[in-house]
């Protein structure tokens, strides 16, 4: 027993959790007496609330911490730190043999991605499900089911764990299983980083959903945690600002190791203008991830120091600024609509080449407009701010740059156009989300266009047409592109094949349920309903039981979903090799793959769509000569066999 | 967290030489990939420097405050010479890594150990500052950023020094030969690089 | 396919198609009311604009809709073509050139347009009105110039003359509001520390409501009040009566009551009167108010006695309720509340208390 508390793992985690809390508790408890404040044991009458809050803001930091440790995040680095010998990298921390293997720190990227995939899902059905609740509260006009306080926090979890535990961590988790395969590495280039960076996940995730939980309830002051009203409202706020910033942490862990992974690990042979663009994709979100996501780590730092140690960042009465949270916030949350997007896109070219059988259209054009959406991504973050108040001259540029964005991603939309154009089409479950992908992005990003152009956004902005925007982009555009991804290589991370006909009716029910839902919205919108409000007049009512209605047919459209992999992973049938006839090289190996990914390194020849072009390959499994004719035979090695050797 | 990766980068490669962990993969670039990895993470840590000096650029220009506040003073002597004690950290730094590089084990033990003390003293004398510079992070805002820039600052100094103190340990324990210096070579970058930020801080909180 | 089918022949029948799909989209789009009335000169451009980016829009997501269902149709895999492969084609600058240009020109000319607008809406113009308007949780304050530059004049209920130019200064007390007419079309946030305007002109008369749009915490929803349109004449008694009371040293008028006198009705007062509403917080069964913001009413004030309860609403701070926050409840009853307002909601609660 006490062999198994020493061990890492979840219950060594449970105990420096509560070990993390204590030790918070001693550390207010000096500080307090040094400043002369009453604590609870000195005999100072009654419970104290002040030390309450105090043992948890430090306590949430710590036992962050502290559950880091307990799982076994930094025991390699303790060990190498103190100089003692580091246990070898051996098997026991790769790959996964039961279902137990992903409950505990694992080294191995393809496990690191389904733990990533899995988690994210998890805490999309818990945001999903407070969606339902708000949903539930709009019904009708008046209040149903919680209060004022009850709705602002439900809006806000929603929100918070969509973004930062759902959409992010997600696209992270399948590069993770993907592109070290795509790119020929056997692993990322720091698999314990990336084991660290997962398991913060979780961390920031129960943070956030047991903020209810707190003393006053949740956060309730939207996933923008706007100031100054942030530092006012009860204790529940720093369970999303701390929250916030393990989720940070483990994105920019990750961005950095892709980065890494993509510029130094490439196969042989593999140039950037041979990468797939998935890669390329990801190469360009983690500069943005590298580069934005301190600043809203920093936003969040200020928000703490206000409220925690009385600071005046936003304290106009002594000087503060209010604006400035909102410049710093944006020029994070901005491109980290890009971040949520991108990846997307690479998905999308990756699943579309392959089911249209034929080469990407303008494959240059397509890596350039990615970078050229980062370079755009930083200059824009203030069309979030045109009724702000702040200096109105700054509109102008804003609207000019944030409307060119549509430029670089058009180019993307019309070149898959082109791509289907006379294609062979496997209209299956996951071209069918592509394809709604196309359709339903394209009307989010156009409302994103009319947002733009400011007189309007003064008119609408903090309107449902907004929540409109939102949820097109988010769910028409990266949700979309998720499920697709998710079909597309479920057969590649399970060895399984998904049920195709439950696929197909989880998409139409997701289609049609998400345009009743929110294509509404538009219009209570613009007729003048604001956003994050529990209570509404009566000349919305109608179109908001339409809109709940709805919104319930869809949260039963993501069980489906939910069903359907569950059941295609205990029971599918087996997947072979390569079930999509696709170039890449993750799909040249076993399903799933080789515990080292590769046996040998394979040798890069072409580009990576080269579909109907005859004899066309992308990777070779022999050692290549000097120059390796382009057009050598195809797929050197059957892709079934190294999976044989492996099995 | 972070950093500590970058430093255990520096032995993937010693691993990878026992043939236990993942077969060698393909390095397709000329850079190292922990001296990369440093480097992003470097590029993050200006970010986070870069909106505090954001937040200090809201408060002291567009507010149009007086700075710092009425009737306070900066300390511009202290300051001063503290940031050549933290300069002149960042030479025995590179001192004690040419030292590794040559195999001269006085000289990296002495470099190491020296450097950890003069950031211990910078950290110090950083604090005994706060002690008597007069004016609170909750009297008004240019308080709280002159503590938020300076404090953030000295958070990195304390990472820093715990690098260092790691890194002095393996160097008293032997570690580090003219082949396999990188546990030297990745904390030092990242020292150099809070040396160069404390100049910048040093420059637009004291002296403009 | 045959390799000689060069796919033009596709393009007419897109086209027809397209054409027929963007006509009933912009007819439909045309023909939904989107907007609120239109009660502002502002309103008219703004509108315009909203047409003008339907009319733009709706043929762009018509195109990419059509090519994709025109796509999946002609081109969907047919037994036996499941080893087929489609053309091998890269790519065609000249296509990609024209799709980079043709959305950039677009958008440039949107921009203009709505930098123009924007122009238009915002210009100040001669001998404008001013109201200053400050924002509070969870409640609107309108502060009309006094006479002579005299002591300013409060209102909670917001009157504008019809046709005259305003100009609205937005400053908040606490935290972020946000100050929105929708039938104006103009909003723009309440900062601490820093005063912000826009600009209206009012054309129709009639009663708007004025909505809080930025989320200011828990009394968000119910930050509602009314605009009042009326004409200019109505508008200058209406300013005559505030000066008179406010040189009678009465408080100015609030409530019901817009022009103040007769003594109100205690229920209306509580369910609609004040505002914002006490109903909108508070559960009163008996003014038929289910608010859930405040403490419920009808439990908390048994055995309250009039002093407290008279408290309770000019000085809420005073005692907080367990399980509430102060400062939620707003403060400044005390000035947008006739005294003899507030005496007859006292004794109406201490009156519905007691039974
Ligand atoms: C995935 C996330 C995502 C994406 C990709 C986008 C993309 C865009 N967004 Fe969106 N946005 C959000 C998520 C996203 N947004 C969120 C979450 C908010 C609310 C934050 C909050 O307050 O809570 C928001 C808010 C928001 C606002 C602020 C509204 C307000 O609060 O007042 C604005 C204003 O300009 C805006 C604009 C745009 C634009 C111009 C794009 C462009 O990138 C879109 C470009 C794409 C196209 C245009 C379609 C394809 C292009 C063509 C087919 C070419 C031809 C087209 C034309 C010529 C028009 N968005
Ligand atoms: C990727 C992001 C994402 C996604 C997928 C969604 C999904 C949904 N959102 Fe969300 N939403 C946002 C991002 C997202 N939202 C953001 C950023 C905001 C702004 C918040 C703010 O103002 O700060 C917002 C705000 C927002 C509002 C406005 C609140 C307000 O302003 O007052 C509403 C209201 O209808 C709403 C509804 C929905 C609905 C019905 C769904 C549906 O798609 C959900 C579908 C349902 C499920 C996917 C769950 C299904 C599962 C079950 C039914 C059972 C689960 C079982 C267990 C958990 C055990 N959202
Ligand atoms: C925006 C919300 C809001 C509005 C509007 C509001 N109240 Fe309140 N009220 C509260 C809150 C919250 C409390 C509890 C905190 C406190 O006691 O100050 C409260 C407390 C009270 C109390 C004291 C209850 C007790 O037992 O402590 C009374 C009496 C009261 N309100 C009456 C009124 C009247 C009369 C009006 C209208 C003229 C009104 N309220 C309008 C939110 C509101
Ligand atoms: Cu005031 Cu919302
Ligand atoms: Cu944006």
């Amino acid at each position: 027993m006490a062999a198994r508390l020493r061990a890492p793992g979840l219950i060594r985690a449970g105990l420096f959790v509560v070990l993390g809390v204590l030790v918070a508790a001693v550390i207010v408890t000096i500080a307090r007496a040094a400043y002369g404040f009453s604590n609870p044991f000195d005999g100072a009458d009654g419970w104290d609330v002040k030390f309450q809050d105090a043992v948890l803001t430090v306590g949430l930091i710590s036992s962050g911490l502290f559950f880091l440790v307990g799982i076994g995040g930094f025991d390699y680095w303790f060990y190498w730190a103190s100089g003692k010998p580091t246990r070898p990298e051996d098997h026991s921390s790769h790959g996964a043999t039961s279902w137990k293997d992903y409950f505990r720190v694992n080294t191995d990227h393809k496990v690191i991605g389904i733990q990533y995939v899995c988690t994210s899902f998890f805490f999309m059905l818990v945001g999903g499900l407070l969606a339902m609740l708000i949903r539930a509260e709009l019904a009708a006009p008046g209040s149903q089911f919680v209060d004022a306080n009850a709705y602002n926090g439900l809006f806000s979890v929603h929100a918070s764990l969509m973004i930062f535990l759902f959409i992010i961590p997600v696209f992270a988790g399948l590069a993770n299983f993907v592109i070290p395969l795509m790119i020929g590495a056997p692993d990322m280039a720091f698999p314990r980083l990336n084991a660290l960076s997962f398991w913060m996940l979780p961390v920031g995730g129960i943070m956030m959903a047991a903020s209810f939980l707190a003393p006053g309830g949740s956060f309730s002051t939207g996933w923008t945690a706007y100031a100054p009203l942030s530092t006012e409202v009860p204790i529940g706020q720093l369970f999303f600002t701390i929250g916030v910033q393990f989720a940070g942490a483990s994105s920019i862990a990750t961005a950095l190791n892709f980065l890494v992974t993509i510029i130094t690990m490439r196969a042989p042979g593999m140039s950037f203008w041979r990468m797939p663009l998935l890669v390329w994709a990801n190469f360009s979100t983690s500069l943005l991830v590298v580069i934005a996501t301190p600043f809203v780590a920093s936003s969040q730092f200020f928000v703490l120091l206000d409220y925690a140690l009385g600071f005046n960042f936003f304290q106009a009465s002594k000087g503060g600024d209010v604006l400035m949270y909102q410049h710093v916030f944006w020029f994070y949350s901005h491109p980290a609509v890009y971040i949520m997007m991108l990846p997307g896109f690479g998905i999308v070219s990756e699943i579309l080449a392959v089911k249209a059988r034929k080469p990407i259209f303008g494959y240059r054009m397509m890596a350039f407009s990615l970078l050229a959406i980062v370079l755009l991504g930083f200059t824009v973050w203030a069309h979030h701010m045109f009724v702000s108040g702040m200096q109105s001259w700054i509109r102008i540029p804003m609207m000019v740059t944030t409307a060119i964005i549509a430029v670089p991603t058009g180019i993307k939309i019309f070149s898959w156009l082109a791509t289907l154009w006379r294609g062979v089409l496997h209209v299956d479950t996951p071209m069918l989300f592509v394809l709604g992908f196309l359709t339903m992005f394209t009307l989010g990003g156009i409302s994103g266009v009319m947002l733009a152009m400011v007189p309007l956004t003064i008119h609408v902005s903090d309107t449902y047409f907004i929540v409109a925007h939102i949820h097109y982009v988010l769910f028409g555009g990266s949700l979309f592109t998720i499920y697709a991804g998710v079909y597309y290589w479920f057969p590649k991370m399970t060895g399984r094949m998904f049920d195709e006909k439950l696929g197909k009716l989880h998409f139409w029910l997701t289609f049609v349920g998400f345009n009743a839902t929110f294509a509404p919205m538009h219009v209570i919108g613009v007729q003048g309903m604001p956003r994050r409000v529990a209570d509404y007049p009566e000349q919305f009512a109608s179109w908001n039981l339409f809109i709940s209605i709805a919104s319930f047919g869809l949260g039963l459209s993501t069980l489906v979903f939910v069903y359907n992999m569950v059941s295609s992973w205990r029971g599918g049938a087996r997947a072979e090799a390569n079930p999509w006839r696709s170039l890449t090289l993750e799909w040249q190996v076993s399903s799933p793959p080789p515990i080292f990914n590769f046996d040998n390194v394979p040798t890069v020849v072409g580009g990576p769509y080269e579909y109907g072009v005859p004899g066309a390959v992308h990777g070779i499994f022999r050692p290549a000569e000097e120059d390796v004719p382009t057009e050598a035979e195809p797929q050197a090695v059957p892709a079934g066999e190294s999976g044989r050797r492996d099995e | 967290m972070e950093a500590a990766s970058a430093t255990h980068g520096a032995d993937v490669g010693v691993h990878d030489e026992h043939g236990h962990g993942p077969p060698e993969a393909h390095r397709s670039s000329r850079v190292e990939p922990q001296l990369l990895g440093m480097l992003l993470f470097i590029i993050s840590e200006v970010m986070v420097f870069g909106a505090f000096f954001t937040a200090y650029f809201f408060i002291r220009v567009v507010n149009g405050d007086q700075w710092p506040a009425g009737g306070t003073e900066l300390p511009k002597l202290v300051a001063l010479v503290n940031t050549c004690i933290l300069l002149s950290s960042s030479l025995t730094m590179h001192w004690a890594l040419e030292s590794a590089k040559s195999g001269n084990r006085f000289g990296l033990k002495a470099g190491i150990f020296t450097t950890f003390g003069l950031g211990a003293t910078f950290l110090f004398i950083q604090i005994n500052e706060y002690w008597h510079i007069g004016f609170a992070p909750q009297d008004h805002a240019q308080g709280s950023i002159f503590y938020g820039l300076t404090g953030l600052h000295g958070a990195h100094v304390a990472i820093g020094l715990t690098l260092l103190a790691m890194t002095t340990v393996r160097a008293f324990r032997g570690h580090f030969t003219p082949e396999q210096h990188r546990g030297v070579e990745v904390p030092g970058i990242y020292w150099h690089f809070v040396d160069i930020m404390w100049v910048i801080v040093f420059t637009t909180v004291y002296i403009l | 396919m045959g390799e000689q089918d060069s796919g033009r022949k596709h393009l007419l029948p897109l086209l027809a198609i397209g054409a027929i799909a963007s006509a009933c989209g912009i007819g439909l789009g045309l023909l939904i009311n989107w907007f609120p009335i239109a009660a502002s000169e502002e309103a008219k451009p703004i509108d315009t604009l909203w047409d003008v980016l339907l009319i733009v829009s709706v043929p762009i997501f018509v195109m990419v809709q059509t090519i994709v269902l025109y796509s999946v149709w002609r081109w969907r895999m047919k037994p036996g073509q499941e080893l087929e492969d489609g053309p091998p084609i890269h790519g065609n600058t000249r296509l990609e050139v024209i799709w980079t240009a043709a959305p950039a020109i677009i958008l440039v000319a949107l921009c203009s347009y709505a930098y123009a607008v924007l122009h238009d809406i915002e210009k100040a113009e001669a001998n404008e009105m001013k109201v200053r308007v400050v924002g509070e949780q969870f409640t609107w304050t309108f502060f009309y110039p006094g006479s002579g530059g005299g002591k300013e004049l409060a209102s909670s209920q917001l009157y504008l003359p019809k046709g005259k130019a305003i100009r609205f200064d937005v400053q908040s007390k606490d935290v972020l509001h946000d100050f929105w007419v929708p039938a104006f079309r103009q909003k723009i946030d309440a900062v601490p520390g820093i005063t912000t305007h826009i600009r209206v002109r009012p054309i129709k008369t009639g009663t708007f409501p004025v909505v809080c749009a930025e989320l200011c915490g828990l009394g968000h929803s119910v930050m509602r009040q009314s605009a009042h349109v009326v004409s200019p004449g109505a508008f200058d008694k209406w300013l005559a009566d505030m000066k008179a009371k406010a040189a009678g040293g009465g408080k100015p008028a609030g409530g019901a009551a817009g022009g103040g006198g007769a003594a109100p009705d205690a229920k209306t007062l509580f369910a609609s009167g004040a505002s914002p509403a006490c109903g909108s917080c508070h559960t009163l069964a008996d003014a038929g108010a289910n608010g859930t913001v405040g403490p419920n009413l009808d439990k908390v004030l048994k055995g309250k006695n009039a002093a407290f309860i008279q408290q309770s609403i000019e000085d809420p701070g005073a005692q907080i309720e367990k399980g509430f926050q102060d400062g939620i409840m707003p403060t400044n009853y005390k000035d947008t509340l006739q005294p003899e307002e507030i005496k007859a909601l006292t004794d109406y609660l201490v009156k519905v208390a007691s039974k």
